[in-house]
């Protein structure tokens, strides 16, 4: 049995921020719940109140605006951003990360949002949004922010997120077309699993590389230096077998359950050059 | 503080007064009776609990039942009509497709949400919809020809039973 605590479900974001500013609850917020009746049953988290923000209508929208990009709002699914065809086409790397992440169930109900707000290390979703720059916008009674994915991520299952304050959704810019990622995950099994290692490596139109890793440091990280060597290389022969090599010099990774730290240091190199020979076609897989 | 609730399963209109915490697998087993849907390890790891739930395949266990308000809900016992099993059902008996059973109810329903989305699915669509369901007898191999072997006989115009 789930620890005791009551639901209400708001319609607007303001009702919802009005619930985030009282002090004398613990309010958590419900969007898909696949994280959170997990940590609910385990009783680690007593909350008082759940905000189910399914209601909310900013909270579904998933728009794409050509010249300015693609919004995905805090209680769009998974399998809504894996099955969207505007996804597949124009941002690679995180269809194929939503794919990929738990099971097809899980995926009907998982948001994209909750799995950047989750701040998991191997959050599934994380290294491509990472790649694509995206921000998260985010809303308080005081008004709104916006602010780069890169300072989302404070630490383990932490963010810059305020106790009052509510993601409402995340943005991409819109890709300029020749531009493509990939996304290369490893996990022990083909199904349903968490990560060992994942990868998104992006090539914009303009030879520029974008690298974002998860499961090898605190948070998923993008990788700012490995895609300046890779700028300044960009078409040399072996810049797949490069990237995989230096990778290795740039991550600390831990042992854990899933991997030990020189696995994950071996298979992130294997990716990180299959992923860039992808993207320019050299071969070296 | 409990709740009201009011959604649709099986075809059939459905009140409850339920404590918000209150997951729908505790919901549909607890209070409705319906034993069918299993609990397996209660985190959504294992498909044991898979509903259908406005027509997209879920875990019972990670939906809270105020969350299916105003929902319909398709369970185990909701695929056979008047006594008779669906073709779904037969099939995976046809093809031995389960021993201690514990998996069925819920492999049905990722089976059924998948036929339902998709009357010719690849072996690649079939191994993803069942991925999130466990099953310790078969080795998946008989599930995934009962799969097959229903798509076919739907297509081929005896439909659904």
């Amino acid at each position: 049995m789930l620890s005791e605590f009551n639901v209400v479900k708001p319609q607007t974001v303001e009702e919802a921020l009005t619930y985030l500013e009282r002090k004398d609850h613990i309010t958590k917020v419900l969007a898909g719940g696949t994280d959170l009746l997990v940590i609910l049953r385990r009783s680690l988290k007593m909350p008082d109140l759940l905000l189910d923000i399914k209601g909310i209508e900013e909270t579904k929208r998933l728009e794409f605006t050509s010249g300015v990009g693609l919004f995905v709002g805090a209680s769009v699914t998974v399998n809504q951003v894996a099955d969207s065809e505007i996804i597949q086409r124009k941002y690679q790397a995180l269809g194929q990360a939503a794919q990929t992440l738990g099971s097809y169930q899980v995926r009907n109900r998982a948001t994209l949002v909750g799995n950047i707000c989750n701040a998991s290390p191997g959050a599934d979703l994380a290294a491509p949004l990472l790649v694509y720059e995206a921000n998260v916008h985010i809303a308080s009674k005081t008004g709104r922010r916006t602010i780069p994915l890169t300072e989302f991520f404070t630490g383990v299952k932490k963010t810059a997120l305020a106790s009052n304050e509510l993601v409402v959704g995340i943005s991409l810019p819109d890709p300029s077309s020749g531009d493509q990622s990939v996304y290369l995950r490893q996990a022990r099994i083909k199904g349903h699993d968490l990560g060992i290692v994942g990868v998104a490596v992006r090539l914009t139109a303009y030879q520029r590389f974008l690298v974002a890793i998860s499961a090898v440091a605190p948070t998923p990280v993008r990788l700012f230096a490995l895609e300046e060597s890779l700028n300044d290389q960009w078409n040399s022969p072996e810049i797949a077998v490069f990237a995989g090599e230096e990778i290795q010099m740039l991550i600390h990774p831990i042992s854990d359950v899933r991997a030990s730290a020189e696995y994950r240091l071996h298979i992130a190199g294997v990716l990180v050059k299959r992923a860039v020979a992808l993207l320019t076609m050299t071969g070296g897989t | 503080m409990k709740v009201s609730l009011t959604c649709r399963v099986n075809g059939e209109g459905v009140c409850g007064t339920i404590e918000p915490s209150m997951t729908l697998l505790n919901f549909l087993r607890h209070d409705l009776k319906l034993f069918g849907t299993k609990e397996g390890c209660g985190e959504g790891e294992c498909g044991a609990c898979t509903v259908i739930m406005n027509g997209v395949a879920v875990n019972a266990c990670l939906v809270l039942a105020v969350e299916a308000e105003n929902t319909e809900i398709t369970t185990v016992e909701g695929l056979s009509c008047g006594g008779e099993l669906s073709t779904l059902q037969s099939e995976f008996i046809k093809q031995d497709a389960l021993q201690c059973g514990f998996c069925t109810p819920g492999m049905l329903m990722s089976a059924r949400a998948l036929l339902d989305r998709t009357s010719d699915p690849t072996e690649t669509e079939m191994k993803e919809a069942i991925a999130g369901n466990l099953c310790r007898c078969t080795g998946y191999v008989s599930i995934l020809a009962a799969i097959a072997s229903t798509a076919k006989t739907e297509r081929e115009g005896e439909g659904r039973k």
